[in-house]
């Protein structure tokens, strides 16, 4: 392929651009803040991975579609794909753009760093529903489908949606 | 030096990967189906947690994190006794759940000060995740023990039950000494089981539930526990059945019979087709 990128490591960070969540195809690697670091050294491509949740399934998947992505990447002949749960990926690293396409995927993008403590009872922050960006919007369950996600019950347009849960 | 290092994670592994098990087992059956889905997801998080600790034991000792999940003798676990219990009604899986995780709370703000580098991120990351099953078993401890008698009286067995052997969770791991000398664990079991019983008894009594004042008691003056003292009475039937033992052994590789059904089950499908992947 041909590339307007300057260098291999932005060529790379182009390709993985391109890397879909499997489980949120709308939103990439990149969106996420999944990417710790690129690294090229001479024809050498090293990728670091956050992985979001620490029994994230997809994980697996991500890391051999990273792999796929970076070896089509012209320049590169050796791709080293590696996880590490250093720095922890937290959903802060989530970038406006990310958030943006989480909302037209449908789903709340997070708010806040985590649950909340009011009183002696925890509380999960609240959502903004994707539909119609009220926040009268009420938590049914701090857990979902999978473990990223949480369920949401909006009183304003009634519609149930999910949350990207804050973590 | 590394031994102490395996020995210590596998056997945090082996908590998280059975009691996972166990949490697993309300898929499809909990008492209403949002607490369907929070235990299934709470189960993917436990379960996810033990294949990270895995991971590590498996990068030291060069083996695989699914033999080392599945691919064991039942001898070969050293999960607290607690987590294999059969999960019995509602009320003691929740009694369960909050005694642990709770405990693994303290465990892991202790290990979050680990020399080894990898554990201590993977401790700070794991907890990141567990304030939600803090917050789940929080909310619902306190529902029900402020709740209908007769919710009240099945948690105050459920506590009953699972307090006792919830302090074997803190006994200490084989080459402890070691592990805690070379900083992999910062705090020796001991210590964060006193920190934990303070913990637990103080917040167990705030909701009139019980803890298991009698037995521990005899034990000395170490374990101060407290009680409201009106739920305890009649439970002697309930004490019986899960508590010929007081849970302890887990540690040294001593297995119940509730174990034997769940690695049967749990190792099925590894043991039918050696390897396999997917």
């Amino acid at each position: 392929m041909t590339t307007t990128a300057t260098t291999l490591e932005e060529a790379v960070w182009e390709r993985l651009r391109d890397v879909a969540d499997p489980e949120i195809p709308a939103v990439s690697v990149v969106d996420m803040g999944m990417v710790a670091g690129v690294q090229v050294a001479g024809a050498t491509a090293k990728v670091t991975i956050l992985p979001t949740f620490t029994g994230c399934p997809a994980i697996d998947v991500i890391v051999s579609d990273v792999r796929a992505a970076v070896e089509a990447v012209e320049g590169v002949d050796t791709v080293e794909v590696e996880t590490t749960f250093s720095p922890p990926w937290t959903s802060e690293r989530i970038t406006q753009e990310g958030r943006t396409k989480l909302k037209e995927f449908g789903l709340a993008p997070p708010t806040g760093t985590g649950p909340v403590l009011i009183g002696s009872i925890g509380l999960p922050t609240f959502a903004i529903c994707p539909f119609c960006d009220s926040k009268n919007t009420v938590n049914e369950n701090p857990f979902g489908p999978t473990p990223c996600r949480a369920l949401y019950h909006c009183n304003d347009c009634t519609n149930p949606f999910e949350q990207f849960k804050p973590v | 030096m590394s031994d102490s290092l395996v020995s210590l994670v596998t056997a945090l592994g082996d908590d998280e990967l059975v009691l996972g098990h166990r949490h697993s087992e309300w898929t499809g059956f909990a008492p209403h189906i949002e607490e369907d889905v929070a235990f299934s997801s709470i189960a993917q998080d436990e379960i996810g947690h033990a294949a990270a600790l895995y991971s590590l034991v498996a990068k030291v000792t060069g083996d695989s994190a699914d033999r080392i999940a599945l691919g064991r003798d039942k001898s070969d676990y050293r999960n607290a006794i607690l987590c294999e219990r059969d999960n019995g009604d509602w009320a003691f899986t929740l009694a369960r759940h909050w005694l642990y995780d709770h405990a693994d709370e303290l465990r892991l703000e202790a290990l979050e000060g680990s020399a080894h580098e990898e554990l201590a991120a993977l401790a700070t990351k794991i907890r990141r995740e567990e304030r939600y099953h803090l917050l789940h078993a929080d909310t619902w401890l306190k529902r029900i023990a402020q709740g209908p008698v007769e919710g009240r009286k099945r948690l105050a067995d459920g506590v009953m039950k699972a307090f006792g052997p919830s302090l074997a969770l803190f006994e200490p791991f084989e080459l402890e000494d070691e592990a805690v000398k070379e900083g992999w664990l910062p705090l020796p079991s001991g210590e964060l089981r006193d920190r934990f019983v303070r913990f637990a008894s103080e917040q167990l009594d705030a909701l009139g539930l019980p803890t298991d004042i009698a037995r521990h008691a005899e034990e000395g003056a170490e374990f101060v526990a407290s009680s409201s003292g009106d739920l305890i009475a009649g439970d002697g039937a309930e004490m019986a059945q899960g508590g010929d033992e007081d849970g302890t052994g887990g540690r040294r590789g001593r297995r119940t019979a509730d174990f034997d059904a769940l690695w049967e089950d749990m190792t099925a499908m590894y043991r039918t087709n050696p390897g396999a992947t997917w």
